[in-house]
């Protein structure tokens, strides 16, 4: 089935099976390797990616469900420059070790300081509740997010 | 073959229920787990699929004097930040699986997918929730108690799906535990809500309800009603034979998430936590 979405501000169209996840589209079919497949059952957030500006599991997604809507992934929100901040962020607090995560990592934070600019510690936990880390520990993200902050803050 | 269905609207989604037997997909965030097999393949669905996510008549929240309705495709996002839905409800769903899922998923899903850890359900049964459920030609309602029948079993015909759920307005006092392993994305080790009102030191409305120690979640309300009425210090009086009469219907299973013996003696205890909170 043809199916049309946007996909980093660029119209396209695939044809696929409708229960394809979203994950498998933008991994397979448009190459866009940013994203990461974890646990590919909604645990772990690596395949984050926004659907109208709102954070999904992208593993969880068919593909059914985004016809007609607008998906960012990792290399649509690298041309943003938020992501300078949240990039410059991690790299300096020790943010990302791996790597893996980090671009779930990152569109979480986008999404959380483009909802919450100053998010407490405590509204910062809640928002990455759903990304997982081996590596970190996670205080260093933590970190990340609140430089981010108050980073984005002096850009402003 | 199986075929992919994508409707426009409502009766569009009707009119092809009326002819084929479907998977319904909103969020997708249980059946696109339970069908997946392995990365790059796709999901095993062994008849056809109804998706209805992006059927806006059936997303709305709003209020009218039997309670708040809340649409079938409706995300829990939407819902935990809705004035119109009471704070008992949105305390359950913040702390429901991840952020992520909880703007894809909705409460008609968690539902129809009928897991005896479903989160939602412990809160739906206690506050006397009902669905409304409709096919070609009908509507029907049925309490959401009446429309789980067993792990994952439910009374939907083929041709039918949630429209909406309808959660009565009410005035209970709450005292609500989930029991997990972490704070986001656990499934359930047990969940126990107790909800009460009291008026001039009488019990007017006393429920409790526990998640995850059965096969659908545990009420019972003629244990319930033989303490109405009572004055509070009366009803203190009797908390040692309420909870005799808990211990006798509570029997959870031992699986992967935890042991019978560690749920039974946690919630007995949620249990005598909130009956001696009662004031």
């Amino acid at each position: 089935m043809k199916i049309n979405f946007v996909i980093n501000k660029h119209n396209v169209t695939v044809d696929v099976d409708p229960s394809m996840r979203l994950l498998d589209v933008i991994r397979n079919e448009l190459h866009l390797t940013g994203t990461k497949e974890g646990c590919g059952e909604g645990s772990c957030g690596a395949c984050t990616v926004l659907v109208d500006n709102i954070p999904y599991d992208s593993c969880l997604t068919p593909i059914a469900n985004v016809i007609g809507k607008e998906v960012m992934t990792i290399e649509g929100i690298r041309e943003s420059k938020e992501y300078n901040v949240i990039a410059d962020a991690f790299a300096k607090m020790g943010g990302s070790q791996c790597g893996f995560c980090t671009p779930g990592m990152i569109i979480a934070t986008y999404a959380l300081l483009q909802s919450n600019p100053h998010p407490t510690d405590e509204e910062i936990k809640v928002a990455l509740s759903g990304n997982l880390c081996r590596c970190t520990g996670y205080q260093g993200i933590i970190n990340s997010v609140r430089l981010a902050s108050q980073k984005g803050e002096k850009n402003d | 073959m199986i075929n992919h269905f994508i409707p426009k609207n409502l009766s569009e989604a009707l009119d092809i229920l009326s002819n084929h037997d479907c998977y319904i997909i909103a969020g997708g965030t249980d059946l696109m787990v339970q069908k997946h097999r392995s990365s790059g393949l796709l999901p095993t669905f062994e008849k056809d699929v109804l998706y209805i996510s992006n059927l806006e008549e059936l997303n709305f929240i709003r209020s009218d004097d039997k309670g708040v309705h809340i649409g079938a495709t409706t995300k829990y996002r939407d819902i935990s930040s809705s004035e119109l839905v009471p704070q008992l409800f949105k305390d359950v769903i913040s702390e429901l699986a991840s952020p992520n899922i909880r703007n894809m998923a909705t409460l008609a899903g968690n539902i129809g997918n009928a897991s005896p850890a479903g989160d939602t359900l412990v809160a739906l049964y206690v506050l006397d929730a009902y669905l409304v459920l409709q096919n070609k030609e009908s509507k029907r309602e049925i309490l959401v108690k009446d429309f789980i029948k067993g792990v994952r079993k439910i009374d939907r015909k083929p041709d039918e799906m949630i429209t909406e759920i309808v959660i009565p307005h009410h005035d209970l006092h709450y005292y609500w535990k989930k029991v997990g392993s972490r704070a986001a994305e656990s499934i359930s080790k047990l969940s126990f809500l107790g909800a009460y009102i009291t008026k001039e030191g009488i019990i007017k409305d006393l429920r409790i309800g526990f998640g995850s120690v059965s096969i659908t979640v545990v009420r019972n309300r003629d244990i319930e009603k033989q303490y109405i009425g009572l004055k509070i210090d009366e009803f203190s009086q009797q908390i040692p034979e309420i909870i005799r009469k808990y211990d006798e219907i509570i029997n959870p299973i031992t699986d992967q998430r935890s042991t019978k013996d560690y749920r039974k003696k946690v919630a007995m205890n949620l249990l005598k936590d909130f009956l001696t909170k009662i004031k």
